[in-house]
């Protein structure tokens, strides 16, 4: 099918695709972060900066969804990604994986 | 009554008959959207119809076309005789039913309450810095987004089993679907289409009843439907199925 572009649509489609992205960046930054504070090598006031400067981030993050009206297509951009993802590992890894897994836990019991 | 107003007929052979309509051979196409509704809703009304006419039928997927003739249909029951009566004998007296289950979204961050490395963590970050505290409180939201999710998991299996003990077959669905609006704020656990036969369906019934009747949990129960998610690769092998 072809994609139709609608000049309305466009600027807050692609705004939304790149906070979409950044904040699953900021995501991903995140979970590095705490896994930096558990190593326990970070000092206090470092693990406190790290945490400022992610907070900033989300916050103006937040702004900027908040200022365009993003709030709902970043949500659903994510919410396909997601889905692509996990559709495509799911196909990958193995289509009949919950099936089997169910099958499994009835022999055990 | 058929598509576009076409001639719906059978054509027999033996004891089984195929339900269809002339049409040209390729994919029907279209930009209009209610146009492409009206057409699986037409595609949906034959086959009730032909439901309630014949009892068992099997129903393929709107766009099944054969390129040919009538002849070329029977040609094609005769081969699949043997399959499509095995087929119409597991489907007798059956129908297709949707069960979903979905729990409140918060529902499973009850459990872990009691959880002491998430008690600490709130403790911890009650005392700390702003910027150690957010670390923390993701670090928290981590944690009990991983609760809920194997909670719901064990929910999961305990249902799918039940359940499938209830019907005749099931097929597993993908639970990332969009949670239709009376459920919303919810999350799906369980997405399943139920293959079950009319006199035992009271079964399934009154167990998702008291599913519903659980605190935290709620069940979207639909049909019957025609078996679609039970047919298989039939009509859709051998290129019978113009692309």
């Amino acid at each position: 099918m072809p994609i139709k572009i609608d000049e309305d649509n466009l600027k807050s489609g692609l705004l939304g695709l790149v906070v979409a992205l950044v904040e699953i960046i900021q995501d991903v930054l995140e979970r590095e972060a705490i896994r930096r504070m558990e190593s326990g090598r970070l000092k206090d006031e470092e693990v406190d900066r790290l945490g400022n400067g992610l907070m900033e981030l989300r916050a103006a993050l937040e702004h900027i969804k908040r200022e365009n009206h993003l709030e709902k297509i970043v949500g659903s951009v994510r919410c396909d990604l997601d889905k692509l993802v996990e559709e495509t590992i799911d196909i990958m890894a193995n289509p009949e994986r919950w099936e089997r897994e169910m099958e499994k836990t009835e022999v055990r019991q | 009554m058929g598509i576009e107003d076409s001639h719906v007929y059978t054509v027999a052979f033996n004891d089984i008959s195929a339900v269809v309509h002339c049409c040209e051979a390729k994919p029907y196409k279209t930009e209009d959207k209610e146009k492409a509704g009206e057409w699986i809703l037409t595609h949906q009304y034959v086959i009730d119809l032909a439901t309630k006419e014949f009892g068992t039928v099997i129903p393929l997927t709107f766009d099944t076309i054969f390129k040919g003739d009538d002849e070329t249909v029977q040609q094609w029951l005769r081969e699949e005789h043997r399959e499509l009566k095995t087929m119409l004998e597991k489907l007798d007296g059956k129908a297709e039913y949707g069960v979903q289950i979905f729990v409140e979204n918060d529902f499973v961050e009850k459990a872990p309450e009691e959880n002491e490395e998430i008690w600490k963590l709130k403790k911890e970050i009650e005392n700390k810095p702003k910027g150690a505290a957010y670390l923390l409180q993701k670090k928290l939201e981590r944690k009990l987004e991983l609760e809920r999710k194997v909670l719901a998991d064990k929910h999961t299996k305990n249902l799918y089993n039940e359940i499938k003990k209830l019907v005749d077959d099931v097929k597993l669905d993908s639970t990332k679907k969009e949670v239709p609006e009376k459920w919303k704020g919810k999350r799906m656990i369980l997405n399943l289409a139920c293959l079950a036969h009319k006199d035992k369906i009271q079964n399934l019934g009154n167990m998702l009843g008291e599913v519903d009747k659980r605190e935290g949990f709620a069940v979207r129960f639909t049909g019957p439907w025609p078996p679609y998610s039970f047919v298989g690769e039939i009509g859709r092998s051998k290129g019978e199925k113009v692309k």
